[in-house]
């Protein structure tokens, strides 16, 4: 039993990590039709913002060296600044461009910031000893809870209801949905696409970010690769949850998140090393029952 | 008579014969590393030509075609590698796979129609989805593959390579199967279902009215990719005479993918194109990376500039030059007197 | 039972969009051999009832046969392929291919041989007078050949009825008295039923000898074009309408 509500809160703070990647990818593909590859780069960008660049494997701190305020304000502002550049500079001039040449454009971008970043950083994994304090376990009632998840879980939940504060009451969030449902409308009643748009990557940055700070805290670990699940699994969920629908990315996220533990926890252990190829699958299972996704937005369809 | 039929082919003649020319070359002059990167350029051409036939005709983009090759790879290995050692590295085959060994062009057809027969299955469910619901699950499609083959032990050796393939892949032999290949996708583009094809691709709606299966013309494009896929997969194997699955990963999709738009990923000519100028590329890239010297000094550029670079370029193509450097055309017949574009064009002649 | 409900018959068709209503109730008849026109001011819902005549809508409550044949559940791939075929308000050709290749298409959506098919395409490229620009892209073609050749490619699946939906929409009068005369000349040269939705109605008096007025998803009146003209009502719905309205009927 209490083995069974641990695997809970693992699975409650894995979802809620996956949740707020692919709420960043819906977000931007809600405002452009474009599904974001290098979402993925930009939290690995940041959580190497944290070190200095060299050759080591335990290499010394940059922004990790700050206190905390300080270096949870440079990771998010070198997340959020590298998004933004990849919209001026990549995204910007294919605005119109459709989906298919949009996704592989961002597919290349990915790829560049992926071996930019291995110019600078080399590819060998390395560690880097952080919120330590964070790491002990908590208990709570018998159940032994890492700080770290709580930590997670707590930033998640909150950062999920000020989006939904931010998108419901905000001028900007206002204008951030009514572009997502339909652009072209969207423009013609004065939505300035340039600043929606920025605006749209700057926050999928800012949550590249936080999900980059709250991963480093839990693996103490950085890794040229550590941003490819994180968005491959925000891709799926942006499927499943159905694609332009914002809380159909954040629960596809959620749900995503939630079998990945399940199935680490109760597939017999010589199938758990295929964990991943399940949930892959239960996405294509997912998509066969619903083509169109949990949560279908309106502007999947297109009017004839 | 001949001429209209020279006039036919010509998408295909006037692609194959620079090629053979350059073939020639390599063999007759060129030293071993410039036949095997001759080689390797051809079996680009069968990978991305599988690519060409689904993404060209379709428009949906998928990231999941390297899995097919994987799929081919691995038949061919287990049917004709290492007969001493596969009992034991990989004890999970079934018995006429672990303890028999097969001559290579039966192992090789067998491969291909498996990596075909695996793009029918996997298409059926793709195939339903809207084009950027689907571009997504091909990714999902190749992670699935990547995770099981990796994980496999008993039967593909994990992450471990499989060693000991027979190379039998020549230059010569190379071009012949991208020739085969070109033949391929290009009868399948001026087939009836390649029409129709297109036609979704440009638009999907009107193609329904006008009583076009969409699902069924797609599906019917990805087995085929997938039956050309598997061909570069068995190339690929038994040219370099070992496999391992990460090979058959993002990297290989991102190449491939880089390579069909270059050089324009609605047209034959484009995918052809779009190998060869980077190949070219990246060999010089590869070069200068391993070192050159200019003037006497020795100079090297990164490790891994190479990515970086066909990543620009990439850009730099989507962005100035978005249809590919045939903008989507094929090679016009070169000797007509006054003849539009168009009526070239896939064919329509 | 077959010649009692011969033809294209929508029943009682209601489709909601949301909160919106877009067809309260439309009953529509279209019979073999005629042109019959279907008017109505912007947003009165006439793309929405060729949608759920062709299977892309589905109805809320209603039904649509054909000779008989319910189509409910049928989408538009089906619809098309037993019969009934349109066009579309923007004509949403095939840019990336060749005109000739447009038609052919939908010929071999309709069940033909790839040689029947483009035997096919070429006697229709003659019948709307675009033979030489068989082998243009389609993306490359003034307004008014695109508008034709949309029509034609609608009749390239040999249809039973074609919904043509503003096919006259941005020609010039020379353009729509040409293109008046191709459609009244549909029924007997492609032995097909036409339903013609235009805001035209010079185009739409010349063509047609019935009408069928729409007003707000609500069939208003239906007669012959004098007597939509006489029709208060319909006067009402047009003038009251911003845009299109009076200079027009
Ligand atoms: N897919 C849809 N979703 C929501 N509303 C729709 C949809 N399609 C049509 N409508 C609405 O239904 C109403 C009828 O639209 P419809 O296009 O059928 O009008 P119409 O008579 O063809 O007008 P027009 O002359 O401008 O072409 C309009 O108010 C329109 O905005
Ligand atoms: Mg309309």
């Amino acid at each position: 039993m209490l083995n069974f509500i641990q695997v809970l809160f693992d699975a409650a703070a894995l979802g809620s990590l996956y949740a707020l990647v692919a709420l960043a990818i819906g977000l931007v593909f809600g405002i452009m039709r474009l599904i974001n590859f290098a979402q993925g780069d930009y939290l690995t960008i940041g959580a190497y913002a944290l070190v200095v660049p060299t050759a080591s494997v335990t290499p010394p701190l940059l922004f990790g060296a700050l206190p905390w305020p300080l270096m949870v304000a440079g990771v998010l502002a070198t997340c959020i600044i590298v998004a933004l550049l990849t919209e001026r500079i990549a995204f910007r001039p294919l605005r119109n461009a459709n989906p298919a040449t949009l996704l592989i454009s961002s597919f290349a971008v990915s790829y560049f910031l992926q071996h930019a970043l291995m110019l600078v950083h080399t590819g060998r994994p390395k560690s880097i000893a952080m919120g330590s304090s964070l790491a002990q376990a908590i208990d709570i009632f018998g159940v032994r809870i890492p700080g770290v998840q709580l930590v997670t879980m707590t930033v998640t939940v909150s950062l999920l209801i000020g989006f939904v504060i931010l998108l419901k009451k905000t001028a900007i969030g206002i204008q951030m949905r009514a572009a997502a449902e339909n652009f072209q409308m969207a423009r013609l009643l004065g939505v300035r696409a340039n600043k929606v748009i920025a605006f749209g990557f700057a926050l999928s940055g800012f949550l590249a970010g936080i999900v980059s700070l709250l991963l480093v805290a839990q693996t103490g670990t950085l890794d040229i690769k550590m941003g490819i699940m994180p968005v491959i699994f925000a891709f799926f969920a942006t499927v499943i949850g159905g694609m332009g629908s914002l809380a159909g990315a954040a629960l596809g996220g959620f749900l995503v998140g939630v079998t990945s533990v399940l199935l680490q926890a109760y597939l017999p252990p010589d199938l758990r090393a295929f964990r991943d190829a399940g949930v892959f699958a239960l996405v294509i299972l997912v998509l066969l029952v619903r083509p169109k996704g949990l949560i279908p937005s309106s502007a999947s369809r297109e009017r004839v | 008579m001949v001429l209209r039929l020279l006039k036919q082919a010509w998408p295909v003649l006037g692609l194959l014969l620079p090629l053979a020319v350059i073939v020639l070359l390599a063999d007759q002059f060129g030293s071993i590393s410039v036949e095997r990167s001759v080689t390797e350029a051809l079996i680009k051409i069968v990978t991305v030509v599988g690519l060409y036939i689904f993404i060209g005709n379709s428009g949906v983009v998928s990231f999941g075609h390297v899995s097919f090759m994987a799929i081919a790879a691995y038949a061919t290995a287990w049917q004709t590698c290492c007969s001493a050692l596969k009992p034991i590295t990989m004890s999970g085959l079934p018995d006429f796979l672990r303890s028999h060994t097969y001559p290579v062009l039966p192992a090789g057809i067998s491969a291909a129609i498996l990596a075909s027969i695996a793009a029918f299955v996997f298409g059926l469910i793709l195939m339903r989805l809207s084009g950027i619901a689907a571009s997504i699950s091909t990714l999902a499609a190749l992670f699935i593959l990547n995770v099981v083959y990796s994980n496999w032990d008993k039967v593909t050796m994990g992450t471990a390579s499989i060693v000991g393939l027979p190379t039998y892949v020549t230059p010569w032999l190379a071009f012949a199967v991208a020739g085969l290949a070109m033949v391929i996708a290009y009868l399948f583009q001026i087939s009836s279902w390649g029409l129709a094809l297109r036609a979704t691709r440009e638009d999907e709606v009107a193609a329904r009215a006008s009583g076009i299966s969409v699902y069924w013309m797609r599906l019917a494009a990805f087995t085929l990719s997938g039956l050309v896929m598997g061909m570069a997969g068995v190339l690929h194997a038994h040219f370099l005479g070992t496999i391992s699955v990460d090979t058959f990963f993002l990297s290989l999709t991102f190449i491939t993918l880089t390579m069909l738009v270059v050089g324009g990923m609605r047209s034959l000519s484009g995918a052809v194109l779009g190998v060869v100028v980077i190949s070219f590329v990246t060999d010089i890239l590869r070069r200068m990376e391993s070192g050159v010297s200019v003037s006497g000094q020795e100079i090297a550029i990164p490790a891994g500039s190479q990515e970086v670079v066909l990543a620009v370029v990439m850009l730099l193509v989507l962005i100035f030059r978005r249809d590919g450097l045939t903008k989507g055309r094929e090679f016009a017949w070169p000797f007509a007197r006054r003849q539009s574009i168009s009526e070239t064009k896939h064919g329509d002649a | 039972m077959l010649a009692q409900d011969g033809g294209l018959h929508a029943r009682d068709v209601h489709v909601a969009f949301g909160g919106l209503k877009a067809l309260k109730g439309v009953d529509l008849k279209l019979r073999q051999g005629e042109v019959l026109g279907l008017i109505g001011p912007n947003g009165a819902g006439k793309t929405t009832m060729v949608n759920v005549l062709t299977g892309f809508q589905a109805a809320t409550t209603g039904d649509v046969t054909l000779d008989g044949r319910s189509l409910k559940g049928l989408g538009p791939r089906n619809v098309a392929r037993a019969g009934v075929a349109r066009s579309f308000q923007a004509a949403r050709l095939f840019r990336d291919l060749t005109v000739r290749q447009n038609l052919e298409v939908a010929a071999i959506g309709s069940g033909k041989k790839r040689k029947e098919a483009r035997a096919k395409a070429d006697a229709l490229l003659d019948w709307i007078g675009c033979a030489d620009k068989a082998a243009m892209l389609a993306g490359s073609l003034p307004y008014g050949d695109e508008r034709r050749v949309g029509i034609a490619r609608a009749l390239a699946l040999s249809p039973k009825f074609v919904l043509l939906d503003e096919p006259a929409s941005g020609m010039n009068d020379q353009e729509c008295d040409e293109l008046m005369l191709l459609i009244a000349g549909i029924p007997d040269k492609f032995a097909c039923g036409v339903l013609l939705i235009e805001h035209n109605m010079q185009v739409v008096m010349g063509a047609c000898r019935r009408v069928h007025v729409l007003d707000n998803g609500k069939s208003l009146a239906e007669g012959t074009p004098a007597e939509m003209r006489a029709n208060d009502e319909v006067r009402r719905a047009y003038l009251g309408s911003k845009n299109t309205g009076s200079q027009v009927i």
